[in-house]
C-alpha cells in the first residue's frame, strides 16, 4: 500500500468510523489520477466541508445522483480525450463513494441505470446498514431484526441483496468486501481499477460504532465477526464467474455477533435462532451452490 | 497538487461574496483547522513491552530477540545474541525445564513455541570468536565447576577479568557431568562447553578441593564465587534403614555417568518424585532393571519436569502415586518396602497439598535395589564459619553477594530452584556483581548496578550496553494479543527416539532441521514488540499512524488522533496501550 | 464524410433545437425521452451516428439522472446540452438548483408541456415557470428559427465569465416543437467564430488541480453564494442584450435581446406575452390598429433574469398593459403579472395592469379571442373597472 495519504486526519467523522479507513484505502488504490463522485452519506462530509481532507477532485450533488455523476464524468472524459483536450492515453480513474441509502434506496434507479449502461467507473457502497447521517434510520440494507429509530421493535424486512442484484446486471465486476479484511478489499479494488472499463461495483460492509451500539475500538473486530459468522459473505463475480474469496471455517455462531451490538439487544431467543437459520440457509445456497444460484438469476 | 493555496468557505473567515470563489467549490486541502486530537479521552501509546518468555527465563536470555533473528534465518546472529546472555545453548537446549514455553502466550493458541528445541538448534551456529572486554586486571576464583560456576567464569571473562575455576573432582562440570544422565545430556557436549571456556581463557584446576583448611589459597584472588552445589542427599526417615542397603540417587547417577559398573538386580524401587528420582528410574531401566517409582503425592505435585515423567512412563517406568514407604526390610532375595497409601490434604508452605496416610491401606513392594531421591542439600561444612548460618543454604543477597565482602555465591548452594537455568542465571548475576565490586564503585553489589534488575534473569546487555532502558513495566499476556492475525500452524517438532530404540544411553531427543527451526521460530509472534505488521496504520480512520517512521514509537500523530482505540485492539502483539489523556 | 451544409432546411422546433446544439458543437448529451421533447433527442442521436456531431450521448434512466450527469459532465469540462418537458423537468427539479449553484453553463431546451394531473401532453408554460426560482436563465422563443439562433446565443450567454449560469430555451410543445418551418442554418465556421469552446476555470474536475465541487457550509456562507448567483443574473441582462446584438451583426437576425416590443412607440395599450402568444399579439396589434386602437405588443423573450427595468421603460407611456399568461401560480394568480406588478408598484407612473390566464393545457386561444379580450379590457379601463385581478379565459362555467 503506498504510504502517501490522500485522505488525511482532521476530519469530523466519529472516532472509530470505518469510513475513514475506507476513504484511505480506496484513495490509495485509485491513486492521484482520479476523480471521485459522492452521494450523501456520513463520509461525504469530510471532503465537502472546507477545509477538505481529501486530496482528490470530488463532486457531489443530491443524494440520488452519485451513479449518474459517474456517467457524466466518464462521458466527458471520453469526449475530451477524443477531441484532444485531455491526453489521449491518460488513465483517470472515476470512482464513487455512496452510502447504503444512496445506493439501495433513493439512488437505486440511478445505480441500476449506470450499471445497465455499463458506464465506466468503480462504485463503492459504504454500507453501515442504516441512514446514519440523519440519526440512524432504517434503510433497505438494514438487516432483519435491527433496531433503528424508525424500526424501534426491529426491522421486519430482510436486508436487500444489492450485490447479487448488481451481478444480475451483467457488469464486469461485482464484489463484496469488509473493513475487517483490508487485504481482500484492496485486492478487489485494485482488480476493479485495472479493468479496461465498464461499471464495477464493490459493496463494503462497514460497522458503525455509533449506530450499531458497540465500543468504537471493536469496530474492526465486529467487521471480522460479521464475516466469520456468515452474516456478511466475501465474494466476487468477475465477468460472470462467481467466486467466494474468504470462507470462514468453521463458521462462528451468529449469537456472538448479535450479542455484541446494542442494536440487537431487544431480540428474543426465538428471533436470534431465526436469524441463525436464515444465515445457515443463505450460506447453504452459496457454499458450493453459488454458481447454480447465480446462474438461476441470470436466466 | 497545490496544497498551499487553500480557498473556500472557512468557518469564521467572513469573506465577502466577491472574495469567495464562485461555484460552491473548495480548492486545496487540509488547512489544519480542525484539531481532532482535542477530542481524545484516551491516547494510544506504542511501547516496547516485555514478553513472558524472556521475562521468565532464569538465565536472562532475550528470547524474543533471538527468535526474531531466527525467523529471518539469521542463525549465527541469533546465536551471538543468545550467547550474550547464556553461554550454553547446547546444554540448556537439552536439559532446561523451559519455563519460557510454560509462559509462552501461544500455548493458549496452538501450542507454545518450541523454544527449547530452537535453543539446541542454535548451538551449532556459535561464532568462532566471542567478543570480550580487554583485561581489567581483576582476578576471580570460582569454586565449583557446575553450571553456576561455569556461567560465572564465562561472564567474568567477557568482562575482562581473569578466572580460575577450582573443582574437587577430576572431571569438570558438576551435576552436568555426574548427575544428568547421558540420554538427556551426552558428556561430549559438556566437554565441548568446557573446551569453549578454556578457549576464552578460563583456567581450570580439577581435582582441587577448596575447604576450610585450604581457604587461604583463595587469598590472592580479588573476588570469589562459591558454586559448590547441593551434593548432600537429604535423609529419608524410614524404619529399618540401618539394616538395609539403599543407594542415594546422586551416588548412583554419578557412578553410571562416570562409567563405573553398577549392579542393581532385576528390579529397582526409587523413592521420590523429583528429577533425580526420574533420572534414576530411567537409568535403571537402561541398565536392564525394572523400575518402580514410589511417590507420596499425585502427578500434579511431582517436582520432576512433566516431559521427563511422560518419557519415563513411555519407557515403562511404573509410578505409584500417593504412596509413602513406611519400613524397609530384607525380604527374599532383595529388599521389601512396606508402604501405605495417602490422601492429599491442605496445601503446605510450598503450596503443595500435604499427604496423610489412609488407615488400613498397607501394601508391600519387593525390589532388588532401593534408590532414595528425596532431595539434595548443600554441604556447608566445607566453608569457613564466618560464611555459614544455621540454615541449610548459603545466604546471599539478590545479586549473589554474601555478607563477606568479595565473596559471592550462586547455584544450588544458595536458596533458589535447583535448575540449570537458575544456576546459569545466578552465575551471571554474580559475575556482574563481581565486576561492579572490582571496579570499586560499591562493595558487594548491594546497590543495583546500572542495567541490572531484580528479576529471575538479569541482562548482560543491559549491564554492559544499557540496551533495555526502553522496556516498560508490563508483560504481555495472551489477552493482550490479537489472535485474529495468527494462523494455525502444524510445525514439525524435534525428532524423538521411539521407545523401542531407547535401550541404550543414546540421546532421546534429536535436533530440528533448518526448515523445522525456521518453521518453529516463525511461529513466535513477538509479544510486546512491534512487528511492523502495520495494522495500526491501516486501520486508523484518521490517518494518524505513520508507518513510514523509522521508530515505531514515533508513529502516532497526536494532532488528529481521536483515541478510538482501534489500533490498540488490532495490534497483534499487544504493543499499544491506551492511556488517559492528561 | 463532410456534407455541404444546406443553408435552409425545413425543420420542426425540436429539430431546430437539435441543429442548434450541433452547431454549438456540444460534447455530452444526457437525455431522457418525454413527449413532446423526444424528437430533439432522436435527431441528435441521428446526427451523432452519422458522424455529423462528435458528442457522447447518454441515455439516462430518468431526468433526475439526466441533470446529474449533465452537471457532472459540464463540471469535467465538456459542453453539455439536454432537453426535457413537463414531468421530466419537474423530476429534475432538485438538480436544477445544482446546475445553477455550481455555476455550470448547461443549455437545456424545454419543450413546454403542462404538468399533470390531469395528464396532458398539450402545451403551456407551467413546467418551465415552476422552475423560475432555480437560478436558470429562461428564454421564451416562438419559432424554429428563433430556437436555433437562441440555442447558439444561449451558450455565449451561459459561458460568459460574468454569467456562468445554466440557460433554458423554452418553446411550446406541439405547436412549436412539432411545427415544420423553413429555417436558415448559420454556417458552422461562423458559429465557431461566434462561439469559442468552453474553457472553464471556476469549476473543473481535474486531478492536476484538486477542487471539491459542492461544499457544505455553515450559516456564514450561503447568502454570499446565493448573492453571487443573483449578481450573475443581473450581469446576464446586459450580456443577453449584447450577445443578441452581436448575433444580429454576425448572422443578420436579432430578437430584441430581453424583450421585443412591436409598434409600442405611440401605443396607449399593449399586450405582454411569451412564446406563441407573442405572434398572436402582433397580429392582433395590426388588425386592431386598423380599427383605430393605439395598440402595441411586447414579447417577453427572457423571463429570467426578469427585465423589469427594460419593461418599465418600454411601457412608460402606456395607459394599459394586458398581460397574457400561459401558467398560473395557484392560490395567487398570474405569474407574469406578479413579476410585473412587483416591479411597477413603486413607480408613480405606471400603466393599469390587466391579467388573463389563457391556453392552459393547450386550450385554444385564437386571434379573435385575443381581439375581443383586448377590446373588452380597453372598455373596462375606460370605465375604471380594471382591477388587475387574474382572470381565467375559456373555462366552461366561468363567466
Amino acid at each position: 500500500m503506498p504510504g502517501e495519504e490522500f485522505f488525511k486526519g482532521g476530519h469530523t467523522l466519529c472516532p472509530g468510523c470505518p469510513g475513514g479507513i475506507l476513504w484511505r484505502l480506496i484513495t490509495k488504490v485509485m491513486g492521484p489520477n482520479s476523480i471521485t463522485t459522492m452521494g450523501s452519506t456520513c463520509i461525504s462530509l469530510p471532503p465537502a466541508v472546507f477545509p477538505s481532507v481529501l486530496d482528490l477532485p470530488s463532486i457531489s450533488l443530491s443524494m440520488a445522483s452519485p451513479a449518474a455523476l459517474i456517467s457524466g464524468v466518464s462521458a466527458a472524459l471520453k469526449v475530451l480525450r477524443r477531441k484532444g483536450r485531455r491526453p489521449g492515453n491518460e488513465r483517470t480513474n472515476v470512482f464513487c463513494v455512496a452510502g447504503d441509502g444512496g445506493t439501495a434506496d433513493i439512488g437505486f434507479a440511478g445505480l441500476s441505470g449506470a450499471a445497465e449502461r455499463n458506464d465506466d467507473g468503480v462504485y463503492f457502497c459504504f454500507d453501515n446498514e442504516a441512514y446514519m447521517n440523519t440519526g440512524i434510520q432504517r434503510s433497505s440494507l438494514t438487516p432483519e431484526g435491527t433496531w433503528t429509530t424508525s424500526t424501534l421493535q426491529g426491522k421486519l424486512q430482510p436486508k436487500k441483496d444489492v450485490p447479487m442484484i448488481m451481478a444480475a446486471h451483467g457488469i464486469p465486476y461485482v464484489a463484496t468486501a469488509s473493513i475487517g479484511f483490508p487485504d481482500d478489499f484492496i485486492r478487489k479494488a485494485e482488480k476493479a481499477r485495472d479493468m479496461a472499463g465498464g461499471f464495477r461495483y464493490i459493496h463494503v460492509h462497514s460497522p458503525c460504532p455509533t449506530g450499531w451500539r458497540f465500543p468504537e475500538n471493536q469496530m474492526v473486530e465486529i467487521a471480522r465477526l460479521a464475516v466469520e459468522c456468515g452474516m456478511w459473505r466475501l465474494y466476487e463475480v468477475e465477468n460472470g464467474v462467481w467466486r467466494i474469496t474468504h470462507d470462514p471455517e468453521p463458521r462462528r455462531p451468529v449469537a456472538e455477533y448479535l450479542s455484541r451490538q446494542g442494536r440487537f439487544h431487544h431480540l428474543s431467543p426465538e428471533e436470534r435462532l431465526h436469524i441463525q437459520a436464515v444465515v445457515d440457509r443463505a450460506c447453504g445456497i452459496r457454499d458450493g451452490k453459488g454458481e447454480e444460484h447465480y446462474t438461476k438469476i441470470k436466466k | 497538487m497545490d496544497t498551499t493555496r487553500a480557498c473556500g468557505p472557512l468557518p469564521g473567515a467572513f469573506c465577502t461574496y466577491k472574495e469567495l470563489p464562485i461555484g460552491s467549490t473548495s480548492i486545496g486541502v487540509h488547512a489544519d483547522v480542525i484539531r481532532t486530537g482535542l477530542w481524545r479521552l484516551l491516547r494510544p501509546v506504542i511501547k516496547l513491552k516485555k514478553s513472558p518468555c524472556s521475562e521468565g527465563c532464569p538465565a536472562g536470555v532475550d528470547i524474543r530477540g533471538v527468535l526474531a533473528l531466527m525467523r529471518k534465518g539469521l542463525f549465527e546472529e541469533a546465536c551471538s545474541l543468545y550467547l550474550k546472555e547464556n553461554p550454553f545453548p547446547a546444554l540448556c537446549g537439552r536439559v532446561c525445564f523451559h519455563p519460557c514455553e510454560g509462559t509462552c502466550n501461544l500455548k493458549e493458541w496452538d501450542g507454545a513455541v518450541a523454544i527449547n528445541a530452537l535453543e539446541r538448534f542454535l548451538a551449532d551456529f556459535a561464532p568462532l570468536q566471542q567478543p570480550h572486554y580487554p583485561p581489567h586486571g581483576g582476578r576471580a576464583a570460582v569454586v565449583g565447576s557446575g553450571p553456576a560456576g561455569l556461567s560465572c567464569a564465562y561472564f567474568l571473562r567477557l568482562l575482562g577479568h581473569s578466572v580460575t575455576v577450582f573443582e574437587s573432582r577430576q572431571v569438570v562440570g558438576g551435576l552436568l557431568r555426574t548427575g544428568i544422565p547421558s540420554y538427556r545430556l551426552p558428556k561430549e557436549i559438556v566437554d565441548q562447553e568446557v573446551t569453549k571456556l578454556q578457549g576464552l581463557g578460563v583456567e581450570f584446576r580439577p581435582g582441587h578441593t577448596v575447604t576450610v583448611d585450604t581457604w587461604s589459597e583463595l587469598e590472592p584472588f580479588d573476588a570469589v564465587f562459591l558454586a559448590l552445589g547441593s551434593g548432600k542427599n537429604r535423609d529419608l526417615p524410614l524404619a529399618g534403614l540401618e539394616s538395609s542397603e539403599i543407594v542415594p540417587a546422586l551416588e548412583f547417577l554419578e557412578a553410571v555417568n562416570l562409567g563405573r559398573r553398577v549392579n542393581l538386580g532385576r528390579s529397582v524401587a526409587v523413592i521420590g518424585g523429583g528429577n533425580a528420582a526420574i533420572d534414576a528410574a530411567r537409568t535403571a531401566l537402561r541398565l536392564g532393571s525394572r523400575a518402580t517409582v514410589i511417590y507420596r503425592r499425585s502427578r500434579e505435585e511431582m517436582p520432576a519436569f512433566s516431559s521427563e515423567v511422560t518419557d519415563a512412563l513411555e519407557e515403562g517406568v511404573e509410578i505409584l502415586y500417593l504412596a509413602s514407604p513406611v519400613r524397609i526390610t530384607k525380604g527374599g532375595p532383595g529388599q521389601r518396602i512396606e508402604c501405605i497409601k495417602n490422601r492429599l490434604g491442605e496445601p503446605d508452605k510450598d503450596g503443595r497439598r500435604l499427604p496423610s496416610p489412609i488407615e488400613g491401606t498397607d501394601f508391600a513392594i519387593e525390589a532388588d535395589s532401593v534408590i532414595v531421591a528425596v532431595g539434595e542439600l548443600p554441604d556447608l561444612t566445607a566453608l569457613p564459619q564466618v560464611l555459614r548460618t544455621n540454615g541449610p543454604y548459603l545466604p546471599v543477597d539478590e545479586f549473589g553477594s554474601t555478607h563477606h565482602p568479595g565473596v559471592f555465591a550462586g547455584g544450588d548452594i544458595t536458596d533458589q530452584p535447583h535448575t540449570v537455568a537458575h544456576a546459569i542465571g545466578s552465575g551471571k548475576k554474580a559475575a556482574l556483581a563481581i565486576d561492579y565490586f572490582l571496579r570499586g564503585r560499591q562493595s558487594g553489589g548491594r546497590e543495583a548496578a546500572p542495567g541490572m534488575r531484580n528479576r529471575p534473569g538479569v541482562s548482560f546487555r543491559g549491564y554492559t550496553e544499557g540496551k533495555l532502558a526502553e522496556e516498560g513495566e508490563s508483560v504481555v499476556t495472551f489477552s493482550g494479543l490479537n489472535p485474529a492475525y495468527f494462523t494455525h500452524t502444524e510445525p514439525s517438532m524435534r525428532p524423538k527416539l521411539p521407545v523401542e530404540a531407547r535401550s541404550g544411553f543414546a540421546e532421546v531427543y534429536g535436533n530440528l532441521s533448518p526448515e523445522g527451526a525456521l518453521e518453529q521460530a516463525s511461529r513466535c509472534v513477538s509479544c510486546g514488540q512491534c512487528c511492523q505488521c502495520n495494522n495500526c496504520a491501516v486501520f486508523c480512520p484518521d490517518a494518524s499512524v505513520h508507518s513510514e517512521k523509522a521508530s515505531p514509537f514515533e508513529r502516532i500523530d497526536y494532532q488528529y488522533c481521536k483515541g478510538c482505540g482501534i489500533c490498540e485492539n488490532e495490534c497483534p502483539v499487544g504493543a499499544i496501550d491506551m492511556e488517559r489523556e492528561e | 464524410m463532410k456534407q455541404k451544409e444546406p443553408l435552409r432546411m425545413m425543420l420542426t422546433g425540436n429539430y431546430a433545437a437539435a441543429y442548434g446544439a450541433k452547431l454549438a458543437r456540444v460534447e455530452a448529451i444526457p437525455v431522457y425521452p418525454i413527449t413532446p421533447q423526444t424528437t430533439v433527442m432522436e435527431k441528435l442521436i441521428e446526427l451523432i451516428s452519422k458522424g455529423e456531431l462528435d458528442a457522447e450521448y447518454l441515455p439516462m434512466e430518468s431526468e433526475h439522472s439526466v441533470m446529474a450527469a449533465a452537471i457532472a459532465a459540464e463540471a469535467t469540462g465538456a459542453r453539455v446540452f439536454t432537453a426535457s418537458s413537463s414531468q421530466g423537468i419537474a423530476y429534475m427539479h432538485e438538480n436544477l438548483f445544482g446546475a445553477s449553484g455550481l455555476r455550470l453553463p448547461i443549455v437545456m431546451a424545454m419543450a413546454n408541456r403542462s404538468l399533470s394531473p390531469p395528464i396532458s401532453i398539450y402545451p403551456d408554460h407551467s413546467d418551465s415557470l415552476a422552475q423560475r426560482d432555480t437560478g436558470w436563465i429562461q428564454y421564451y422563443v416562438e419559432n424554429a428559427q428563433e430556437i436555433i439562433d437562441t440555442v447558439i446565443q444561449a451558450y455565449r450567454v451561459a459561458e460568459h465569465e460574468n454569467v456562468l449560469l445554466p440557460v433554458a430555451v423554452c418553446y411550446e410543445g406541439l405547436i412549436i416543437s412539432h411545427f415544420l418551418e423553413p429555417v436558415e442554418l448559420p454556417p458552422q465556421s461562423a458559429v465557431d467564430a461566434f462561439l469559442p469552446r468552453y474553457q472553464p476555470k471556476h469549476v473543473v474536475l481535474d486531478p492536476e488541480n484538486v477542487m471539491h465541487v459542492n461544499v457544505t457550509v455553515n450559516d456564514e456562507y450561503l447568502m454570499e453564494y446565493r448573492y453571487q448567483q443573483q449578481e450573475a443574473m443581473e450581469n446576464a441582462r446586459v450580456v443577453i442584450r449584447d450577445v443578441d446584438e452581436e448575433y444580429a451583426a454576425t448572422f443578420g437576425r436579432s430578437y430584441g435581446g430581453l424583450l421585443d416590443p412591436y409598434r409600442i412607440d405611440d401605443a396607449e395599450v399593449a399586450i405582454l406575452s411569451m412564446g406563441s402568444n407573442a405572434g398572436l399579439a402582433r397580429r392582433a396589434v395590426d388588425e386592431l390598429r386598423e380599427q383605430g386602437l393605439l395598440l402595441g405588443s411586447i414579447k417577453l423573450r427572457v423571463f429570467r433574469p426578469f427585465p423589469g427595468e427594460e419593461l418599465r421603460q418600454a411601457t412608460r407611456n402606456l395607459k394599459l398593459l394586458i398581460i397574457l399568461e400561459r401558467a398560473v401560480s395557484l392560490g395567487s394568480g398570474g405569474i407574469l403579472h406578479a413579476e410585473v406588478a412587483g416591479r411597477f408598484y413603486s413607480h408613480s407612473t405606471r400603466p393599469v395592469l390587466a391579467n388573463y390566464v389563457v391556453g392552459l393545457g393547450g386550450r385554444t386561444f385564437s386571434l379573435s379571442d385575443l381581439k375581443a379580450l383586448t377590446l373588452k379590457t380597453v372598455a373596462e379601463m375606460k370605465s375604471g373597472t380594471v382591477d388587475g385581478a387574474t382572470r381565467w379565459i375559456g373555462v366552461r362555467g366561468l363567466a
